[in-house]
């Protein structure tokens, strides 16, 4: 009897200690800036700027740039977990903005067709009115 | 062995130890409400899912997107974790529709450019038929130019008219009037309606005419004579329809003889009215 309570009572402790630090890992934010994460933004913003999304979506390009920059001043005081997360969103607004500018450039190149058509059918019928 | 200072609640295990075996079981932290917007991101990712023009053309970003609404959906207390994960969906949710409406205008393009080509495969053939009937139409010009040149050629031979560098020269013998007289005889009109016609066709080209006379008389009588036979003459005409602002009439009298005086067929050759058609389209004033 004496035995169980001394061996519930040590493994209580450890328990309660292992699981105290499993809970502080998990929750607890590193001290590692979220380099990854940053680099993976930046480099979705330079992409984004290459195919010249500022005509077509420059909002989302402006909110990437925004996060990109609020997350690296997060990175500073060494809130690495809300640094992280700007990076996430900054990346997702640069993709975003890729995204929306190639579906706008494909919609215009569909218009330009269209509009060329119509246009050499309307000269067609002018054409056949006209002719004497 | 007692453990004092602890206090009995769930059997035997401290309470210190119930609370972080119930968070590691919860996870870190727990909250049974859906976080706020997350359903708006659930009901957008529904709206594009339910789209069949769209819904097919972007799997992976909408299966991402779709990953990332079910974390967003996912009970959290950490407010700002959760405001986080909506977010996120949220712009993977409009990402995962670019993607699927610029697949769909590349669909769309081949029937485009398809439609493009017909219309400039029948404007092409339009020009072609607009061409061939222009080509018919000139050929149909040119015949009735032909016709009309040779009518006008037997005109001409008819009025007995000559091409000369003042123009187009009917001359009207002294058959139209009696002698000294400057009225027209009777059967003028048979002469000079042939000529009114001619020169209604002749398209607001000027006419001269021009009275003479033989040298018999004297020249001022001879002047003015041969003053009122033109005017005679034009008065005719203008009858006859011609636009009176194409016609001057002067009397030459004697000064132009185009035969010798000596004889008689001589003068009475030089006893005429020419009408010159003028080369040059008279002026509209």
């Amino acid at each position: 009897m004496k035995i169980k309570q001394l061996f519930k009572g040590i493994s209580l402790r450890y328990a309660s200690l292992a699981a105290t630090l499993l809970v502080l890992a998990a929750c607890a934010s590193t001290s590692q800036p979220p380099t990854q994460a940053l680099q993976a933004a930046e480099q979705a913003i330079s992409t984004a700027e290459q195919a010249r999304v500022a005509e077509y979506a420059s909002l989302e390009l402006s909110e990437a740039r925004s996060k990109l920059l609020a997350a690296r001043g997060e990175v500073v005081k060494e809130h690495m977990v809300l640094a992280e997360r700007l990076a996430h969103e900054s990346r997702a607004n640069a993709e975003l903005a890729s995204a929306k500018t190639a579906a706008a450039k494909a919609r215009e190149v569909n218009q330009e067709m269209i509009d060329s058509t119509n246009s050499m059918k309307e000269e067609m019928h002018r054409n056949t009115g006209g002719h004497q | 062995m007692k453990f004092s200072g602890y206090n009995p609640s769930f059997g035997s295990l401290p309470p210190l130890v119930v609370a972080i075996a119930f968070s590691l079981l919860t996870g870190c932290a727990s909250d049974p409400q859906k976080p706020e917007g997350s359903e708006d991101a659930r009901n957008k990712l529904a709206q594009l899912q339910a789209d069949s023009q769209l819904a097919d053309l972007a799997p992976v970003a909408i299966k991402d997107a779709e990953t990332a609404v079910r974390a967003a959906e996912a009970p959290e207390k950490d407010k700002a974790l959760s405001k986080h994960l909506v977010y996120m969906a949220d712009r993977k949710i409009e990402t995962a529709r670019s993607i699927a409406q610029t697949r769909l205008a590349e669909n769309q393009r081949s029937t485009l450019s398809e439609q493009r080509q017909t219309a400039r495969l029948d404007s092409r053939t339009r020009e072609a038929d607009d061409a061939r009937m222009d080509a018919k139409d000139a050929r149909l010009e040119a015949d009735m130019a032909r016709g009309e040149s040779e009518d006008l050629q037997q005109q001409i031979n008819e009025l007995n008219a000559k091409e000369t560098e003042r123009g187009l020269v009917v001359t009207l013998g002294d058959l139209l009037f009696d002698t000294g007289k400057s009225e027209l005889k009777g059967g003028a009109p048979d002469h000079l309606g042939k000529l009114a016609v001619f020169l209604n066709k002749q398209q607001d080209r000027s006419i001269i005419i021009e009275g003479h006379t033989d040298n018999v008389g004297s020249e001022s009588s001879n002047m003015s004579l041969s003053q009122r036979r033109a005017n005679s003459v034009k008065s005719y005409l203008v009858s006859e329809g011609v636009n009176a602002r194409r016609l001057v009439a002067s009397g030459i009298g004697e000064g132009s003889p185009v035969a010798s005086n000596d004889t008689v067929a001589g003068r009475q050759q030089n006893r005429r009215v020419e009408v010159i058609i003028e080369n040059t389209v008279a002026s509209s004033n």
